[in-house]
């Protein structure tokens, strides 16, 4: 446990104020919160207002409808969990990927398929499910490998493959599967426009009565967990972790010791898409039940959002997956304040820009903290 | 022929964003700084122009307008990452998450609306393009009798920043910060100040290209279709044009040309071929993309200290 929290709060730096480390996101969150209070205050809205009723329904704080929208909560941050997974994955084997868009948009359009398509929807939930997630991994880390390959065999960015692989995976599904006459879309006489629904067999289980919330959130858990025992448990993760450190100098210190650095690349990129892609099944098999012929994504580029906060770290892509989820869930209460939903936005880019500033947070608390210890001193001396 | 003057125009409307935006891209990563805020940094000036061409009832007060929140932008921006050594990537992030929650919020305070703004003066109207119909009858060339000034200026732009970046002393002072920052330290190069001013400088050029997308062709802020990934296309420009201005350009017509002929096909479609569907010719230009690295491009490589923070000794 005590590794967990060297490794979340950043740089592993063991100094003499080491729980400035852990001050900074807090303060982060904190003073973002306060920046977009001034803003809101600055168009004529009230804030207060604002914060009490986004995080009145955001699911984190107990209230009247507490139970539904902890659940939804939950539900949402299973999904920026997963797409922060998959950027993170990446960026500790020293490699950017866009790719979370395009790789949740696969996972869900195969998710769907599995779902209703005949052979399968007959089996009981039980092998029904695995074949899914299956299926949504193999292809999702497919489409993720394409960028993978490129980029180990031919030297080609992966910046530029996963932003025109995002697009491909966008217009062939909304362009040609899933509209009325594609090979996916359901039958006119249904009046079902998108896929058909899925069977009930592949819809995940729900956990808590009354609510959608559904088994989503352990499956992230424990991908969570695996993704950390991979990363720093496991040659891979340890290799994949040394071409992250030299990425800057094209991994040259990991060529030199050994390390196929083309294989671990393809490898990175396919955990990556395969990770994101079990979020885009999530959204098909836990709330929507087909693929809709206008799919709101998002949550791919989110995540990017969702890993920074969390450091690229495992356990605090999990913390930050749950407030990026909390935000997400309130949105929609904000506008009983006459403010637009998307205000959680704000928000959350907010957070990541003092995540950036980090240095200055850590500076400020610094000073804070020295000016205090001497204060104190001095008292002493007196 | 007409139809050939109009496919070159058509592309060049559709390229002068990304080539702006790309520009932008280049000037800042030549001096070591990452920007992946192109994206939102379009958005914002594309709503500001559109703000101020509404406001002032003239085009021009618009893009300034528009210039003038890329400044700030980019500000932003150089403030994280070269005052405070912030994390590029990370600083970009916010901006583009930032930029798609307060430009709806903007939209609805003062349009009313979160969908389109309304229509405002803008520089594709017949009066405000720039017009040489002496070259209207001839080929290839009558493309260029009545553009947008955005075109024109991505083009000479486009020229202005290669002049700067090669073949001024500032150009050489960019490009070895970007180097090696710590080299022209000791040559007496103020890194920071370099810094400052590349990454604001690429920030007008992106803004530029914001204006260009709700001030060029369209006359309004469509809150879904504006920008909607063409930061993030001229990022991909940017290195495939491996960080040139003319590189970039380039990238930015080939992908404007397959982006003209997908149009194109997808009208004159007869028989078999109107069978395909609609979704394999939207995506045609960006498999060409990537068929075009494969098979011709290859490798690119960036400035050496693209993407580290810089900070002095002390």
């Amino acid at each position: 446990m005590k590794e967990f929290f060297y490794r979340l709060f950043m740089n592993r730096r063991r100094e003499k104020y080491w729980w400035i480390n852990l001050l900074v996101p807090l303060v982060s969150i904190f003073l973002a919160l306060i920046v977009g209070g001034i803003f809101i205050q600055s168009t004529g809205r009230n804030p207060f207002l604002a914060y009490r009723l986004l995080f009145n329904a955001s699911g984190l704080i107990p209230g009247p409808y507490w139970r539904s929208s902890f659940a939804e909560l939950l539900l949402s941050s299973s999904m920026f969990i997963a797409t922060g997974l998959s950027f993170a994955i990446a960026a500790k084997g020293g490699l950017f990927s866009i790719g979370a868009e395009g790789q949740f948009y696969v996972g869900a359009v195969v998710a769907a398929f599995f779902g209703y398509s005949k052979p399968f929807a007959g089996l009981p939930s039980i092998i029904h499910i695995p074949i899914i997630l299956i299926m949504v991994m193999l292809f999702g880390g497919f489409w993720g490998l394409i960028a993978g390959y490129l980029k180990a065999k031919r030297g080609i960015h992966e910046v530029i493959v996963t932003i025109m692989l995002n697009w491909i995976a966008f217009y062939l599904i909304q362009g040609w599967l899933v509209p009325t006459g594609g090979p996916m879309a359901a039958k006119v006489e249904t009046g079902v426009s998108g896929t058909p629904y899925i069977s009930p067999t592949a819809k995940l289980p729900i956990i808590l009565s009354n609510t959608r919330l559904n088994i989503s959130i352990f499956i992230m858990i424990a991908v969570s967990f695996l993704i950390w025992f991979l990363l720093y448990r496991t040659t891979f993760g340890y290799e994949a972790r040394a071409m992250g450190h030299t990425a800057i100098y094209n991994m040259e210190a990991p060529k030199v010791s050994g390390v196929n650095t083309s294989k671990r690349i393809m490898q990175i990129m396919f955990l990556s898409g395969a990770v994101a892609a079990l979020g885009g099944s999530f959204i098909v098999l836990g709330i929507l039940s087909q693929f809709p012929p206008v799919f709101e994504g998002g949550y791919g580029f989110d995540g990017i959002a969702v890993a920074l906060i969390g450091q690229n770290e495992p356990l605090g892509i999990f913390l930050s997956g749950i407030l990026i989820g909390a935000l997400r869930t309130g949105a929609t209460s904000v506008q009983i304040a006459r403010i637009p939903k998307t205000f959680p936005q704000i928000i959350e880019g907010l957070i990541v820009a003092f995540i950036a500033l980090h240095e200055l947070v850590r500076y400020l608390l610094l000073k804070l903290a020295k000016a205090k210890k001497s204060s104190v001193t001095e008292g002493s001396v007196e | 022929m007409q139809l050939l003057n109009l496919a070159i125009a058509m592309m060049l409307d559709f390229a002068a964003p990304i080539l702006l935006a790309s520009l932008g891209g280049v000037i800042s990563e030549s001096s070591g700084v990452v920007n992946i805020a192109l994206e939102g940094i379009m958005r914002f000036s594309a709503f500001f122009g559109v703000w101020g061409s509404a406001v002032a009832k003239n085009q021009w007060v618009g893009l300034l307008w528009g210039i003038g929140i890329g400044i700030v932008v980019g500000a932003f921006h150089a403030y994280i990452t070269v005052k405070w050594a912030g994390d590029q990537i990370v600083s970009g992030v916010a901006i583009n998450v930032v930029s798609l929650g307060i430009i709806t919020y903007f939209l609805e305070l003062i349009f009313k609306t979160t969908g389109y703004s309304p229509s405002v003066p803008y520089f594709g109207s017949a009066a405000n393009r720039i017009s040489l119909t002496f070259l209207s009858k001839i080929p290839v060339l009558g493309a260029f009798s009545r553009l947008t000034i955005f075109v024109w200026l991505s083009l000479l732009l486009t020229g202005g920043l290669h002049f700067l970046l090669y073949h001024t002393v500032l150009g050489l002072r960019i490009r070895s910060v970007g180097e090696n920052p710590t080299a022209a330290e000791t040559l007496g190069v103020n890194v920071f100040k370099i810094k400052w001013f590349a990454v604001i400088m690429g920030s007008v050029f992106a803004a530029i290209g914001g204006a260009a997308l709700s001030l060029g062709t369209m006359a309004s802020f469509n809150n879904t279709g504006v920008a909607g990934g063409k930061g993030f296309i001229a990022l991909a420009a940017m290195i495939f044009g491996k960080w040139t201005p003319f590189g970039a350009m380039l990238a930015a017509f080939l992908f404007a040309s397959a982006q003209v002929l997908q149009f194109i096909l997808q009208a004159t479609a007869r028989g078999i071929a109107s069978q395909i569907p609609s979704g394999f010719y939207s995506a045609l230009p960006y498999f060409l993309t990537i068929g075009a690295l494969v098979g011709v491009v290859g490798k690119a490589v960036g400035p050496a200290a693209d993407g580290i923070p810089y900070k002095k000794e002390s």
